[in-house]
């Protein structure tokens, strides 16, 4: 029994030891290369930083925040889940700053569409799920605005975040897929076959914000700072990010 | 206090939908495996039994992946299914088809229980009485394995109700059309703002488990008093 028992705690610590002193990223999917290349380069004049990153769907990584996930710095593909977590007080309201901004665009291999009203003559759509995946909310707020919702609702395949959305388009299993442009350019089957027109959706905006954890990791605090500099910026540029 | 929106609806019908046609699709399939694993010798066996038993161990995802390579559009099936006009993935075919490649090893092993426990000294009467292969199969081995047949079925209908992993690749999740009990939780389940729907629903699928295995029991109970 006592055996056991010091198995059990030794798994136990085992397998939480691994994130003391680290830094803990919950950033939108869609971010996924930009910060990985942002991270490295801070890990270069930082040496000793450790990142664990956890890209996902905001709202599943709001959800895992508010649930007492390990999470320093939370980046939101949209405003909405760092309100959530500000309303919640679990994140330094101080801190909320935006990061960058991006546009939605449809994309698939095979050219069927070239507007919003030539989306009804399609068999299936991939979306991000609206009820965790920004991208996927920004679109049915587009649908709703472009009157199409109703002709849409049965082609719809709700992936469970943006970069599953683009799997589907490169694939060629949708006809096409609503994914952010810098998703896009980072395809290699799947070209854009045209952008959203601004009108019918708000601007896609990525807020970021140190967490109650985060507000007191020094590491955390000084990544956060460099995700505001000129540098990040550039970094974020090359990869399609709007900076202003 | 139990909160379900039109579209739960649906996904509890789509449950129950694609658990039967899982389930009815794979019985003739496992009743043959089975019964080739049972009664036939041939070259090869281990391999039909680690091949059948895969998909248990295999995790779902996995085996949905695989079937996304075989049936999708430029798949090895898929693309000759494409040009004949059928489409598979993200539709319910292709939910019934995962659930039923996931579910089959329950069957065949249930099913291969039953037919074990089938005294072969019957078997070999009805040949020596003149029956032939066939006659023995029909009249001898489907009634004797009805247990199995029973216990099996109603596993793996459970398993289908339950099936996610493969099901949420191949099938897509497309509320309504194939959005199942489990890919309607999950999406609740990733969104801050839907704990309550999440949790009605958990309860609808822990009922319906519930009452699934309740029924398991009480025919394995009957049979074994039977048999």
């Amino acid at each position: 029994m006592r055996c056991l028992l010091s198995i059990c705690l030794l798994v136990l610590v085992w397998t939480t030891f691994v994130y003391a002193d680290d830094v803990n990223l919950s950033v939108a999917a869609s971010l996924k290369e930009a910060i990985n290349e942002l991270s490295d380069k801070f890990t270069k004049t930082h040496p000793g930083v450790k990142f664990l990153k956890n890209y996902g769907a905001s709202g599943a990584l709001a959800k895992q925040v508010e649930n007492g996930a390990p999470s320093d710095i939370f980046i939101s593909a949209n405003v909405e889940w760092v309100d959530y977590l500000k309303s919640r007080k679990l994140v330094d309201i101080a801190s909320i700053g935006t990061l960058t901004y991006n546009a939605l665009v449809f994309a698939g291999t095979s050219d069927k569409a070239s507007s919003m009203r030539d989306l009804i003559k399609l068999e299936k759509i991939a979306i991000g799920s609206p009820k965790s995946v920004p991208a996927g909310e920004y679109a049915t707020e587009a649908f709703k605005r472009a009157g199409l919702d109703k002709q849409l609702a049965k082609k719809l395949v709700m992936a469970k975040d943006v970069r599953e959305c683009l799997m589907y388009a490169e694939k060629g299993e949708v006809d096409g897929a609503f994914v952010y442009k810098t998703d896009a350019l980072q395809a290699k089957q799947a070209k854009i076959f045209f952008v959203v027109p601004q009108e019918l959706y708000p601007r896609v905006t990525y807020p970021m914000v140190l967490t109650s954890t985060g507000v007191k990791n020094r590491d955390a605090v000084a990544f956060f700072a460099y995700l505001h500099s000129a540098e990040a910026t550039s970094v974020l540029a090359r990869y399609g990010f709007a900076t202003r | 206090m139990l909160h379900l929106s039109p579209t739960d609806y649906d996904a509890i019908r789509l449950s129950l939908q694609v658990a039967f046609a899982a389930t009815l699709l794979s019985l003739p399939f496992g009743f043959a495996t089975a019964y080739l694993i049972t009664f036939v010798t041939f070259r090869g066996k281990m391999l039909v039994e680690v091949l059948v038993n895969l998909p248990l161990t295999l995790p779902p995802v996995v085996v949905g992946y695989f079937l996304l390579l075989l049936l999708g559009k430029h798949g090895l099936l898929g693309s000759l299914l494409n040009d004949a006009g059928i489409r598979l993935i993200f539709t319910l075919k292709a939910a019934v088809i995962a659930s039923a490649v996931v579910g089959f090893p329950l069957l065949v092993r249930s099913l291969r229980i039953g037919m074990e426990g089938i005294d072969p000294q019957l078997i070999n009467a009805s040949r020596t009485l003149g029956a032939p292969w066939y006659d023995a199969l029909g009249t001898v081995i489907l009634p004797l394995s009805l247990p199995g047949l029973i216990a099996g079925s109603s596993l793996m209908f459970a398993r289908s109700l339950g099936e996610f992993g493969a099901t949420i690749i191949v099938a897509g999740n497309i509320p309504g059309v194939t959005q199942t009990i489990p890919l309607a939780i999950y999406e609740y389940a990733s969104s801050p703002s839907s704990e309550t729907m999440a949790l009605s629903l958990c309860l609808v699928a822990v009922v319906i488990s519930m009452v699934v295995l309740f029924l398991h029991e009480l025919m394995a109970k009957k049979m074994a008093r039977r048999g």
